[in-house]
């Protein structure tokens, strides 16, 4: 019981210190690309403690949806971390839901952020909100029926058993080509949905084309502090679900201090790696015009619907 | 034959037949006549891949044969002649199609099921090693004759009837691994004959029409 809790604890943790991490890394990979120095890979640290130190200014026309999203946002985000095994296994949350609430929790956040997009009533926030709701019903079903080839094979929808089985590679219908072509469809939802560059660019304020800059862009101090970490965490929730859902080796299968260490260096290793990647695939394209991304969601979406059937008709 | 499993040689065959199924997909989606070509190409490197380890797996000699000449005329030839073709367009990319890019997509996995559908009796009769192929070349027929009836140039429209004729390769390698040399070779050169037709018909449709849309072709006047 204590070590489960132990085991809690230190997950939160790393889904607290570790986001701003990410993003840094991210941006870092960037630089470089760009042939600039850039800024520290810690600097994100330094940038949400200044925030938090800010007077947050709220528009009087607001209601209390808006003071209160931040704060469902960032828990909910969390919640939803806590449901993916991270370096251990077999998760002590695995009792609490499945993967269908995984989808579902980061839902409520999107949910509730759409709605305080529209709650501050400017022309931005209503535009931005109501790009999200597009991309957001886009590409749920594509994740969810990713998640569910690889469920299919594990047998089981809990993230845990998926896991565990997988890292174990007993009791699991192993096909390679559903396989990689879910990784590749929930890779792309991945982007989507956290608002990275083929859908959203994370680092413009330009109004033509921003998605999720234009929901937050009515917040400042504490709560912007908070959405901005809320939004790494998200990120890192789908970088874990793609390092351990997919390719869960490394991870500790039970919980001994060396291969939980072990586990621990794996996970900052394969999380770290997506991240370069994700930089180079946003040096590399071009951000796609809002009316292309239909387009790319729905070739995740046939991706995934297609390793869900390939599972039935390659497993004989 | 090799030392490798057959159950694992035939998951690498699948491997390979689906990475064939997905350049079609993205065959579907591109829009730049010069990417749809080079996806051809890419598509075409896959198919002698699979053929290869087909090959490598049986011991059948003969379908290396097709594989280089699969890599010779499909990957090379065919994709430079039209290369050349499009080089002489005054368009580099299709924007209006008979069916749009969402729907084809949604399209051509239905297309897909249906393949597999069919398939589904006669797949337990075949040989163990690329029986789970035949499906898959189904689909890429099918999807090889959607892109023909969704597209209006004559390019893409000729990367369609390409990619159905990868698909009849890769169904004839699947069902009977691959059919007596002399027919081989006599496709492949009606393969590249037609390659050459489309590509002064397309020459020709630029001239009189001063476009490649073939839709233009119902307008015949004296």
């Amino acid at each position: 019981m204590n070590l489960a809790m132990a085991v809690v604890i230190v997950q939160i943790a790393m889904l607290l210190a570790l986001p701003p991490f990410i993003i840094g890394l991210i941006r870092k990979v960037k630089a470089r690309l760009q042939c600039r120095r850039g800024a520290s890979v810690l600097q994100p640290y330094a940038d949400l403690a200044k925030l938090f130190k800010k007077q947050p200014v709220v528009s009087s026309t607001t209601s209390w949806i808006f003071t209160a999203t931040p704060y469902i946002v960032f828990s909910s985000t969390l919640a939803a971390g806590l449901l993916v095994p991270i370096f251990v296994s077999q998760n002590p949350f695995n009792f609490a839901g499945n993967v269908i609430a995984l989808v579902y929790l980061l839902a409520l956040g999107t949910f509730f952020l759409i709605l305080a997009g529209l709650d501050a009533g400017s022309a931005f926030g209503g535009m931005g909100s109501s790009r999200e709701a597009i991309v957001a019903t886009l590409a749920e079903p594509a994740m969810m029926l990713s998640i569910f080839a690889i469920a299919l094979t594990a047998g089981s929808t809990n993230l845990s058993t998926i896991v565990h089985k997988t890292a174990l590679m007993e009791g699991i219908i192993t096909a390679p080509p559903p396989h990689l072509m879910a990784l590749v469809a929930f890779f792309v939802v991945a982007l989507a949905e956290t608002g990275r560059v083929p859908v959203d660019n994370p680092a413009t304020h330009l109004e033509l084309t921003m998605i999720h800059e234009a929901m937050l862009l009515e917040y400042s101090g504490r709560y912007l502090a908070l959405l901005e970490w809320a939004a790494g965490i998200k990120l890192l929730v789908f970088l874990s679900v793609i390092a351990n859902v997919f390719a869960p080796w490394g991870i500790a299968t039970s919980v001994t201090p060396a291969k939980v260490a072990v586990g621990m260096v794996v996970y900052v290793v394969k999380v770290s790696a997506l991240a370069l990647l994700i930089g180079v695939i946003e040096s590399m394209f071009a951000k796609l015009r809002l009316f292309r991304v239909p387009e790319l969601l729905g070739a995740a979406f046939i991706l995934s619907l297609l390793a869900l059937v390939f599972f039935y008709t390659l497993r004989g | 034959m090799s030392s490798m499993s057959p159950h694992a040689g035939s998951q690498l065959v699948d491997l390979c037949a689906v990475l064939l199924l997905l350049t079609c997909f993205a065959i579907v989606a591109q829009r730049r006549l010069s990417a749809c070509v080079d996806l051809f190409a890419l598509q075409s490197l896959f198919l002698a891949a699979t053929a290869a380890l087909v090959a490598f797996l049986t011991g059948i000699h003969h379908i290396y044969i097709a594989a280089a000449l699969t890599i010779l005329i499909k990957v090379f030839v065919i994709p430079r002649i039209l290369k050349k073709v499009i080089e002489r367009l005054n368009v580099s990319r299709e924007l209006v199609m008979n069916v749009n890019i969402p729907a084809g997509l949604l399209i051509c996995g239905a297309l897909v099921i249906i393949a597999f559908f069919i398939t589904q009796p006669i797949i337990p009769l075949g040989y163990l090693l690329t029986r789970d192929s035949l499906a898959i070349a189904l689909a890429i027929v099918l999807i090889g004759f959607f892109t023909m009836i969704a597209r209006k140039k004559a390019v893409t429209q000729m990367v369609g009837f390409l990619v159905m004729e990868n698909g009849l390769f890769l169904g004839a390698t699947a069902a009977a691994y691959g059919m007596p040399l002399i027919v081989e070779l006599g496709v492949f050169f009606d393969v590249l004959v037609a390659g050459l037709i489309v590509g002064i018909y397309t020459h020709r449709l630029q001239d009189a029409f001063d476009s490649v849309d073939t839709s233009t072709l119902t307008v015949l006047k004296e």
